[in-house]
């Protein structure tokens, strides 16, 4: 009996995933999102999104005029965005995968907090993907939580996070782990970022990057 | 050394909780462009052990630490942390296939319930294959090629030593999960925290080393019978003693029955043996179900392989399985998630970890599959009580 009452209290559904990163972020998260989908997505544009969870972003994008074909490894996720986004098109696909999409292909590629769930080497293979996907002028919008270089700039980052971490942890059981070396992997990878605004005392960013 | 010494302290009691190694890419040994190519999962004791082994039997190897969260094979597989996407992962950002000539990969085969190995030939030009079960049995497997006939080397064992480690993680796990109850209880029944405390180590340990010795079936029966056991000692020792306060006796007495109860019903999810279902902890009753539609079985022997509990009999004549014995199952769901043909249904959710002290510290979903589920079959669910 227990064991269900755990299973019931600890099973991840796509809204409960939804709810602890609005919570994390202080529902930061769904204004980067109508911004990215207002600002930086034009009508027409052919936009991959990178780890897709519920369709949320890939809605906006598609209301907006844009042709989005979204990836992620979680098929409970990928049934609901499927329903939310329904002009979308979305694959399982991990994103070390992206490559088999072509070349050249993409205007935009966005990815919200899903790089940081990747290992050190998936970033830097991601990203060094992402730069064949892109168009000449495309370009590659990152939302993701961000520790700063800087130790001193850590205490801050703590000081906000580490809250915000534990009533998420509580509340939903879910946890994020927040991106490292941001700039110096894109610039590894043959980027230059074009816009960088940053949230919650620089704990999250929105970062645009082009071609370089 | 002294590093190494430290963890395994820490091993002996916290192995429950995620201890990720950096993944990627390791040499073992002076690998070369045909050495086999092998992968883990990012739990430190695991890479380290496998990595230990294989260069102490001088064997030159590939190895491919996947990012499994720092979750063990069996747990990060049962929990979706170690599936197909996982795999593809790790062959991509490795960069392997420019090092070897080959494309044969070895698995863990406890990996099973989390990778879907038609889904991997199928995404990559790899041809995969799960290798054993234990990690001293893979340098006889390297060096002998197959093992499809090696039976032996796919069904988990729980040996003395296992039981003994088990059993002192077990103690240490469930004196976390109780220690805050403990505290609150122990300002109106001070004497209660460091008894119960050390009642519950001790009985950990003893009911995984007497597992097989204590009657009853695994769980709640178990753990009662130990419970009698322990309360005997605790009578005699206080009759002996002194005058016994008739209220104390009675008191510790029935907590020892509650405690050793508890440990009983826990004790199964720390062995590769038994099934971590309430039903069957605490009634135990029988409530696993799993069958094989002879119709769409089409023999190919993969539900064999990956199964740890050797449930599956083949049957040359009619060239199709059938389960056997399903008493041992333990509801892992390799077989299911390995059924090409979706032939195997059952009445449990596949792939799905359950055990109950980990569920609560490692709460972070880690323990809750977030990949592909496969429904149970409702015809067999609603044959079974």
């Amino acid at each position: 009996m227990s064991t269900l009452v755990y299973m019931k209290i600890l099973e991840q559904t796509p809204a409960k995933y939804d709810r602890g990163m609005r919570i994390l972020t202080l529902g930061r998260v769904d204004r980067i999102k109508r911004e990215i989908a207002s600002v930086w997505i034009q009508p027409g544009n052919a936009v991959l999104e990178i780890g897709c969870g519920s369709g949320s972003l890939a809605a906006l994008m598609t209301n907006r005029g844009a042709q989005v074909v979204g990836i992620d490894v979680s098929e409970p996720m990928l049934s609901v965005a499927r329903t939310s986004a329904p002009d979308a098109e979305f694959l399982h696909m991990t994103a070390t995968e992206i490559g088999m999409l072509g070349s050249d292909r993409f205007d935009r590629i966005v990815a919200t907090l899903s790089l940081s769930e990747l290992s050190e080497d998936e970033q830097r293979y991601v990203l060094r993907a992402t730069r064949g996907l892109l168009k000449p002028n495309g370009k590659l919008i990152v939302a993701d939580e961000v520790r700063p270089d800087a130790w001193w700039q850590r205490i801050p980052f703590y000081c906000v996070r580490l809250p915000l971490a534990a009533v998420t942890l509580l509340l939903t059981q879910n946890t994020t782990h927040a991106l490292r070396l941001l700039d110096s992997r894109l610039a590894a990878a043959g980027f230059r970022v074009a816009s960088a605004e940053r949230y919650l005392l620089g704990t999250l960013a929105l970062v645009v990057a082009e071609r370089a | 050394m002294m590093w190494n010494l430290l963890k395994d302290i820490w091993f002996l009691f916290g192995r429950l909780f995620p201890f990720p190694t950096k993944p990627g890419l390791r040499r073992v040994g002076n690998p070369g462009r045909s050495s086999p190519v092998l992968v883990t999962a990012n739990f430190e004791l695991t890479v380290r052990t496998v990595m230990e082994t294989l260069e102490r039997d001088g064997i030159d190897a590939w190895l491919l630490v996947a990012p499994t969260k720092g979750v063990n094979v069996w747990c990060a597989g049962g929990a979706g942390d170690f599936t197909a996407d996982t795999v593809v992962s790790i062959l991509k950002t490795s960069g392997i296939e420019n090092l070897v000539d080959h494309r044969r990969l070895i698995l863990p085969q406890l990996s099973a319930s989390g990778v879907n190995i038609w889904s991997l030939k199928e995404r990559t030009e790899w041809k995969p294959r799960f290798g054993p079960a234990h990690v001293k049995d893979l340098s006889a497997y390297l060096r002998n090629g197959k093992s499809r006939t090696e039976r032996e080397h796919r069904h988990l064992k729980f040996n003395l030593k296992d039981r003994f480690v088990m059993g002192t993680n077990l103690g240490f796990n469930v004196a976390l999960l109780l220690i805050l109850p403990l505290l609150l209880a122990s300002v109106w029944l001070p004497g209660l925290l460091w008894g119960t405390l050390a009642l519950l180590f001790v009985f950990s340990v003893l009911c995984s080393v007497l597992a097989f010795w204590l009657p009853g079936k695994p769980g709640v029966q178990k753990g009662l019978s130990l419970g009698i056991l322990g309360a005997a000692v605790f009578v005699v020792f206080t009759e002996v003693t002194g005058p016994p306060d008739p209220w104390h006796l009675i008191g510790w007495t029935g907590w020892i029955m509650v405690i050793s109860a508890f440990v009983g019903y826990d004790m199964p999810s720390w062995s590769p043996l038994w099934r971590q279902d309430a039903t069957e902890l605490i009634l135990g009753v029988k409530n696993t179900h799993v069958e094989i539609l002879p119709e769409k079985c089409i023999g190919c022997h993969l539900c064999d392989i990956v199964c740890p509990a050797d449930l599956f009999a083949y049957d040359s004549a009619a060239k199709k399985y059938a389960v056997v014995n399903l008493d041992a199952c333990q509801a892992c769901g390799a077989c299911i998630e390995n059924c090409p043909t979706e032939a195997i249904v059952n009445n449990f959710r596949s792939g799905v970890c359950s055990c109950p002290t980990c569920a609560v510290i490692n709460g972070v979903g880690a323990l809750t599959r977030k990949g592909s589920e496969r429904k149970p079959s409702e015809e067999v669910a609603a044959t079974v009580p």
